[in-house]
């Protein structure tokens, strides 16, 4: 099964969201924040990225930028999760390297189908 | 001459007449005289004559050369100086000279002819016998002493004569030249009196008659009007003295009114000024505030849904249906609440001006696709169908997808919850005209509808169409008042359209291309704009105050090819300095300013009596409008102002007033906007007004035919204006309609009943019925103009 590194500060949003992901068969790797998040990236090598933005020590933003400036990880998919309404959010997420973005709180549904779609584009390796 | 006084001249004018005519008097007798005394002579030479001849005749016939003829003895008496014969050939025969004279006898003249003219004294006379002639006899007279004393004598008495009448006339013209000059000279004296010393009590006193008489009379009386013109003049000069000390007085108070007056609005001003900051501040502080509890409130929110689905989950995996309905209805209880949290977040955002754009290129088609889907389960809880009604060719659009959604599914979600087993429709047209590409995009329903009073306060924040929707319906009532906001940030707007039981059409608009960097003002050229209400000679006075260059530039540019004059300023001070030097026809004034700001300006604007009547449009936020209007702006625009609205609003503002126009007093937009249209619809001219301020400004220039009057107004309201018509005794006969929606007190209402035609319930009442109060008025008007 696909494995997914979610990166996420909030301890209830990263139980939920992990819990209903591994419901749906997904492999879940957590970081809670933007430092571990890069690390378990390179270690790990997860098929897909959720990126919480505002993170303590490096900011979703940051961490992005680092993941797609190394070869060896930048062809992960990375998903940012921004605030609601946050447009200026939104965009620096997609200048920043993000390939796709939605918004907290999670709609489960809408979010599934943008991992779906994304891992058809990018499909994993193994 | 003319150096001779008129009396002198007069005297000699006398004297020379009387001396001309007895010289020609002396003339006449002197040539009488002599012509007598000729005849004497002449007649006793021919005496003489006689007698020779007598004596001549024969002796000649004996023979005619005797010489012998005794002249001397021939009875020649003592008058004769000479005498001689000469025979028929001329030989002399005789001569004669009286002793003691020396005479000398001349030749015969070869031409007897000549004879007749002969010397006086002296006759040439033929002798003839029969008529053979014998010779020629000469006879000269002699001039005696008594002849020549007779000239003498007549001279020397002519002299005496001459002087005696000359001295008798000069004194008889002395004595009575008085009669004729005195008055003249007197005139003389007294006209040189008056040019002198300009004093015009003098008369000339006089009997004279006749035409000197009538000329001193006439004098008298031009002398009389001159007085009493002097006099008058004085008076009036006295008078405006008087009045001029008033005026400097009255200025002195003017200006002392004044002094207070300005220390007075610059109280206010910093009042003002304090409150503005004080409010602006405390709105600060709420948005924040909100923007943060909404923050606060979302994150357990977020995790009561997330726990409430991963427990709704594993209800039905383990098919505990029951747990997993309830579990539902805690999951869209959730839902709604944070759906509140979201809109409260919003139109804080929008308040504070924070509410940012996020321009994408996409899909309207898929776009709108996405809504359904969203939508559908929504539409279709109340038993409704949802049809949709869109091309599939209608491109792509460039605009902020996300709150075009939101918008969308607000206005959906509306429209499901107002219908009951009707249709709901999604109908998307794109207009692309010659100036302008834009989407239409609206929200058909068959629901219970709006009547008119409940469409004028839809889309205001925090309010809905009736207070027991809410309990109904549910909702903040926040959702539409977003979605227009989120319109117009996007160069749109939404409008609707409503039928009681019939069903409502809501209308989202926008240019298919929305601009991502908004201008304040837009200058999309393919706006139309409206043209200046005057001919190009005379165009009307704008000044612009504005802080930004480049909002200024682009307004002059706007308003110079609108047909406008443009007058900048670059802030509140200069904008005041040039209002007051250059006093124009309307002023554009922006509101924040460093320095002395727009409210500040508007209030000293509206303080300065030459200014007061300028009508100005505002500038501003969307929090600013009662500001603005409490202040007497005549309009305010928000920004970003679009360019054909900003003409068009200056167009209005400028052009004449109508004949027997309706003047309509409403601050609510939507409500004026609706009236507008009933006025419109029944063919009256009509001028809107903000509130009572503007309302003056409007009265001031043209009488209305009517006033349909809201009540409850920022700045001057309803009843105040009323107040001020009732002092004016032309505006006291204008009839007033109230149109409100404020509960009226039995008080209020005995004042308002008195005062006029009727009280008009907003919402409550028909195109007819307001009608029937305008009707009258307006056609009594008409009437009285023809």
């Amino acid at each position: 099964m696909p494995k997914i590194l979610l990166v996420e500060d909030n301890e209830m949003n990263r139980d939920m969201l992990s819990r209903r992901l591994e419901k749906r068969g997904y492999t879940l790797v957590i970081a809670v924040d933007g430092g571990q998040g890069v690390a378990l990236a390179k270690s790990e090598l997860p098929d897909l990225i959720l990126m919480d933005m505002s993170l303590p020590v490096l900011d979703g933003w940051d961490a992005t930028r680092q993941v797609k400036a190394d070869d060896a990880i930048k062809g992960i998919p990375i998903i940012a999760l921004t605030a609601h309404a946050m447009e200026s959010d939104r965009q620096k997420a997609l200048e920043a390297g993000c390939d796709d973005f939605d918004t907290k709180p999670v709609e489960l549904p809408r979010l599934l189908t943008k991992i779906e779609e994304l891992l058809k584009k990018f499909p994993p390796k193994a | 001459m003319k150096s001779l006084s008129f009396r002198w001249q007069l005297i000699l004018f006398i004297l020379l007449t009387c001396g001309v005519t007895l010289s020609l008097a002396f003339a006449g007798f002197y040539l009488y005289d002599l012509r007598q005394f000729n005849n004497d002579v002449q007649s006793r030479l021919e005496n003489t004559q006689m007698l020779l001849l007598e004596n001549l005749v024969p002796r000649l016939e004996q023979n005619p050369n005797d010489t012998d003829l005794h002249l001397s003895q021939l009875g020649v008496d003592g008058q004769i100086a000479a005498a001689a014969v000469y025979s028929a050939e001329g030989k002399l025969l005789a001569r004669y000279v009286r002793v003691g004279m020396t005479e000398i006898i001349p030749p015969l003249p070869r031409v007897t002819r000549l004879l007749d003219v002969s010397q006086r004294g002296v006759l040439w006379t033929p002798i003839s016998s029969g008529a053979r002639p014998l010779g020629t006899l000469y006879l000269k007279a002699e001039q005696n002493e008594a002849d020549r004393d007779r000239v003498s004598n007549l001279l020397r008495g002519s002299a005496i004569v001459f002087l005696v009448s000359a001295l008798l006339a000069g004194a008889m013209a002395w004595r009575f030249q008085g009669r004729i000059t005195e008055p003249i000279t007197e005139l003389a004296r007294v006209s040189a009196t008056v040019q002198r010393e300009r004093d015009y009590n003098e008369r000339v006193q006089t009997t004279a008659s006749g035409e000197i008489g009538e000329l001193i009379d006439s004098f008298n009386a031009m002398l009389d009007t001159i007085q009493s013109n002097t006099s008058e003049l004085e008076r009036a000069r006295v008078a405006a003295e008087d009045a001029h000390e008033k005026i400097i007085q009255a200025h002195d108070q003017l200006e002392e009114a004044n002094r207070t007056l300005e220390a007075r609005v610059d109280d206010r001003t910093r009042l003002l000024a304090k409150a503005v900051k004080d409010a602006e501040e405390a709105s600060k502080a709420k948005s924040s505030f909100l923007a943060k509890m909404s923050h606060e409130l979302r994150t357990p929110l977020n995790a009561i849904i997330g726990y409430s689905e991963i427990m709704k989950e594993d209800a039905e995996d383990d098919g505990e249906a029951r747990r997993a309905e309830d579990l539902d209805k805690v999951l869209n209880a959730a839902r709604h609440l944070l759906g509140l949290i979201n809109d409260v977040l919003d139109i804080s955002k929008i308040e504070a001006g924070k509410m940012e754009l996020f321009v994408e290129t996409f899909d309207l088609t898929k776009l709108i696709n996405e809504v359904i889907a969203t939508a559908s389960p929504l539409v279709s809880k109340k038993g409704n169908t949802l049809a949709i009604d869109c091309p599939g060719d209608i491109g792509a659009m460039q605009a902020d997808a996300t709150k075009l959604r939101q918008m969308l599914l607000n206005l959906l979600s509306n429209a499901s919850k107002f219908t009951e087993k009707g249709t709901v429709t999604l109908k998307a047209v794109r207009h692309i005209e010659e100036d302008a590409d834009y989407m239409e995009l609206s929200v058909i329903d068959t629901g219970i509808g709006m009547t008119p009073e409940q469409l004028t306060r839809l889309f205001q924040a925090f309010s809905q169409a009736d207070a027991s929707t809410t309990s109904k319906y549910g909702g903040t009532g926040l959702g539409l008042a977003i979605s227009k906001q989120f319109a117009q940030m996007m160069q749109g707007d939404i409008t609707v359209t409503s039928t009681p039981g019939v069903g409502s059409t809501f209308t989202i608009r926008m240019p298919a291309k929305v601009l991502t960097k908004q201008p304040k003002v837009v200058n999309n050229t393919t706006n139309k704009l409206t043209r200046s209400p005057f001919p190009s000679a005379n165009r009307p006075k704008i000044l612009v105050i504005d802080d930004d260059k480049e909002i200024r530039t682009v307004i002059a540019e706007l308003l110079s090819m609108s047909g406008y004059d443009v007058v900048e300023a670059a802030s509140g001070q200069q904008g005041l300095e040039h209002a007051s030097r250059f006093v124009p026809d309307l002023v554009l004034l922006d509101v924040m300013m460093p320095g002395i700001d727009g409210w500040t300006v508007l209030s000293k604007l509206q303080d300065n009596p030459k200014l007061t009547d300028v009508p100005v449009i505002v500038l501003s936020g969307v929090g600013d409008v009662e500001m603005a209007m409490s202040l007497g702006a005549a309009s305010v625009l928000l920004k970003p102002v679009d360019a054909s609205r900003l003409t068009a609003e200056i167009a209005t503002q400028l052009s004449p007033l109508p004949k027997c126009y309706v003047l309509l007093v409403e601050d609510d937009a939507d409500s004026r906007t609706l009236i507008s249209r009933m006025l419109e619809r029944e063919g009256w001219q009509f001028r809107a007004a903000i509130n009572g301020n503007a309302a003056l400004r409007t009265l001031k220039k043209s009488t209305p035919a009517m006033i349909v009057l809201d009540l409850k107004m920022p700045g001057m309201n309803g009843l105040e204006l009323l107040e001020i018509l009732g002092k004016n005794p032309i505006w006291v006969k204008i009839p007033v309609v109230i149109v409100t929606s404020m509960d009226i007190t039995q008080e209020m209402r005995d004042v308002l009943t008195a005062r006029t035609l009727g009280i008009l319930r907003k919402g409550q009442f028909t195109r007819e019925q307001l009608a029937a109060h305008i009707r009258p008025a307006v056609q009594a008007c008409a009437l009285a103009e023809t």
